[in-house]
């Protein structure tokens, strides 16, 4: 498995059991995705009726930069109140399916792409401000764009996890997302150096990812957060930015959704193969240190002095 | 933060692997533990395909070439190609997979592969960030200290999960029969009846603390009953009698009953006893088969096992009742009064009421031969009680479940911090869970 899935696989796996038309049960369930995000699965009223509800730990940033609308043009007809303690809630009657098994598929994919969705709001805005802004710079020339173009839109932050945010910002030539991580393990640390330096790297030198997004790394925040609030300047190397410059050509409709997909997943994606990386420098240590004992195994002496005895009990050494 | 976030409950069986999170009432995922991994199966290894026999040696030590060895080699991403449960099943009847069941007889034999079926479980299917959940994981009984410290390496150095709890099986089914009415007091002492699908264990438990020496097995469980009903079907020369078919009958049909003649009997009254199960090939062809005296002669084989077997010949009851009196005393009166059921193959009806029955048989018979020994002294008696409830099937799942919701939970966990100072050493010992003292 090399990247993650954008959907959660339970959801998914649940709701196609239920739609394929089984008899219905009763379900209460909470399931956990990445991020800190929580979705509840439960049958309050019958069990024809499924409620999802999901608690997403910034949603309040996540509305202000318009999730609402998102999340309402993705699941209008469904959306009931949200359920306390969480945030966003829709109601699926199995009675009162779609006929035709695309649209239920189609259904199906986006229930389990409720955190995607919800996540994507601020993304969709910085590409649609990027749009407005790439339109009204085409007027001018380099120097007599007004203040506002040339700076391009406010920085949104998401802080999307206890220590870690992510910050987005919508030019009129490119769009700019800057994570922070935060490493609490020093070995994660330097296996997260070496991977974000290859993330640098493998675009310099390898020709077919030239249209890659730009990707920086450094560890003093970037100058495109200049002046955001609540930036921690702790320079002891646990908080690192990790910068990816979006162009144009990455911002064209028909590519969008599947870069938001791909770059909202770029954290988990990181943490995840950190930890491959380490599972399998593990498969190698217990290797090498099979092969040590094998060849401990056979490190022995070849004439071993062994004591005979006589039939009445003393001992000699064979000579030789 | 990490304190709103569920504990993950990781149940993995020889067969099955049940995964979800704390405070549910059943697991999130149930599939089996394999992984199928690029070409170099399991059989690589020099032991035959299916099921192989246990190794005399670990498997490290039987040559350097064996299974593991070919992906050290490898310096692309080989190693992160590969499927775990249903998904490897999948993979494996294709070409350039080989399937692998990193456990055997409960144990962790394949550490390698464990490491990466756990990586897989959680980044692919329970998607949480091990930093942010606590873990609480099974062990069989008698697990052997060296194993739980290599789980702790794993959980704490690769997935640096943020606290660990390793619980032993059977403790968890004891603790998962509390949802049962009949259990009044929530008490850690009793005995375990976990029949699988391989083998049947007898496990006393005092006090949260296995009685390793008095642990029994039985070769009999979920699959010798499902050859049992195959043969059955086969005798009479039904159109369709594979295993599958066998198994869904095993598993829709089966039941407890409580005289094996009597019920005979019964059914040459009532015909209507005899029932028709209906088997859909996948091409479409659909054949009936009759099933017959097999709905009750299946299980029975539990508490007659002669019918089935010819070398295995005691009967599950007295097996429990040899289990309990190899205990010590004082315990044994507590052992008798909460006999829990847990596992697919105590899921018949009426499974538990027999054989509390035959138990008490026993016990009633000892008193009374004392009774008569000791020339007019009269015994108080002796309580038999079977808990069957409704959580059987994923028994030590559910218990974990029920456990690692409870607020002082995290509190009996060892932490990442605690790890990190003290060594793998620290998962030798863990506080009982649930155990006198917690609420």
């Amino acid at each position: 498995m090399l990247l993650l899935d954008y959907h959660n696989v339970l959801i998914h796996s649940l709701l196609t059991e239920r739609f394929s038309g089984s008899t219905p049960v009763s379900i209460d369930q909470i399931v956990s995705d990445f991020d800190g995000v929580t979705f509840h699965l439960s049958t309050p009223e019958s069990k024809t009726k499924i409620l999802i509800s999901i608690q997403v730990k910034c949603f309040r940033e996540l509305v202000q930069y318009g999730a609402q609308q998102v999340l309402e043009r993705e699941y209008g007809p469904y959306i009931v109140d949200p359920e306390p303690g969480y945030d966003f809630s829709v109601l699926i009657d199995l009675e009162n399916l779609p006929a035709e098994q695309e649209a239920k598929d189609d259904l199906i994919m986006r229930l389990a792409l409720m955190k995607r969705n919800a996540m994507a709001a601020p993304f969709e805005r910085a590409f649609d401000e990027f749009a407005k802004l790439s339109e009204e710079a085409s007027r001018y020339t380099t120097e007599s764009a007004p203040q506002g173009v040339k700076e391009g839109g406010e920085v949104m932050a998401i802080h999307y996890r206890e220590e870690e945010a992510m910050y987005i910002k919508a030019s009129h030539d490119r769009v700019t997302v800057i994570f922070s991580t935060v490493f609490r393990e020093e070995t994660d640390r330097i296996f997260g150096k070496v991977f974000l330096q290859e993330f640098v790297d493998a675009r310099r030198r390898v020709l077919t990812l030239q249209n890659a997004p730009q990707v920086l790394f450094r560890n003093d925040p970037p100058l495109e957060l200049a002046g955001v609030p609540g930036l921690q300047n702790v320079n002891d190397g646990t908080l690192s930015y990790v910068t990816f410059v979006l162009f144009p050509r990455h911002l064209t409709p028909q590519r969008r959704y599947e870069n938001i997909s791909h770059i909202q997943i770029f954290r988990d994606y990181f943490h995840y193969h950190i930890k491959a990386s380490k599972a399998y420098i593990h498969t190698r240590m217990r290797k090498r240190t099979a092969d040590f004992l094998q060849v401990l195994n056979r490190a022995r002496p070849e004439n071993e002095e062994r004591e005979r005895k006589t039939a009445s009990g003393r001992t000699f050494r064979v000579q030789g | 933060m990490a304190s709103q976030t569920p504990a993950v409950v990781m149940d993995n069986g020889t067969g099955y692997s049940k995964l979800g999170f704390a405070g549910n009432d059943s697991p999130s995922f149930v599939f089996p533990t394999a992984i199928a991994t690029k070409a170099g199966a399991g059989s690589a290894a020099g032991s035959g395909p299916g099921r192989p026999p246990v190794a005399n040696k670990p498997s490290f030590l039987a040559g350097g070439a064996g299974a593991s060895s070919h992906l050290s080699g490898k310096r692309g991403t080989e190693d992160l190609d590969f499927f775990i449960g249903d998904e490897a099943l999948a993979a494996a009847n294709g070409p350039g997979y080989g399937i692998n069941y990193p456990i055997r007889h409960g144990q962790i034999e394949n550490w390698d592969h464990m490491e990466r079926f756990w990586s897989n479980s959680i980044f692919k299917y329970l998607r949480v960030e091990p930093e942010d959940h606590y873990f609480l994981l099974t062990e069989p009984p008698l697990n052997p200290p060296e194993n739980r410290e290599n789980t702790a390496e794993i959980m704490f150095e690769s997935f640096n999960c943020a606290g660990l709890y390793i619980a032993v099986q059977a403790v968890l089914a004891l603790a998962a029969s509390w949802t049962s009415s009949k259990v009044t007091d929530r008490s850690l002492t009793g005995t375990v009846i976990d029949s699988g699908d391989g083998v049947t264990h007898v496990i006393p438990v005092a006090e949260g603390y296995v009685i390793g020496s008095s642990i029994k097995s039985i070769p009999i469980a979920g699959r010798d009953i499902t050859y049992f009903v195959q043969s059955l079907l086969r005798d009479r020369g039904e159109p369709d009698s594979s295993l599958k078919t066998a198994e869904k009958v095993k598993e829709e049909y089966c039941y407890v009953s409580p005289d094996i003649v009597k019920e005979f009997a019964r059914y040459d009254r009532e015909p209507d006893r005899f029932l028709k199960h209906t088997v859909t090939a996948p091409n479409g062809r659909s054949v009936s088969i009759d099933v017959g005296y097999e709905r009750f002669l299946a299980p029975e084989i539990f508490f007659n096992p002669e019918i089935y077997s010819s070398d295995f010949l005691t009967p599950l009851p007295n097996v429990v009742d040899g289990v309990i009196q190899s205990s010590p005393i004082d315990v044994r009166r507590g052992l008798y009064k909460n006999i829990v059921l847990s596992g697919g193959s105590t899921l018949y009806k009426d499974f538990g009421r027999r054989l509390q029955r035959d138990i008490r048989h026993l016990v009633d018979a000892r008193i009374r031969a004392s009774e008569a020994r000791s020339g007019g002294a009269r015994s108080g008696g002796l309580d038999v009680a079977v808990v069957t409830h409704k959580r059987q099937r994923h028994g030590p799942w559910f218990g974990g479940s029920l456990l690692g919701q409870t607020p002082e939970f995290r509190s009996y966990c060892h932490t990442k911090a605690e790890y990190d100072e003290i060594g793998p050493s620290i998962v030798r010992r863990f506080a009982l869970l649930g155990g006198p003292g917690s609420s």
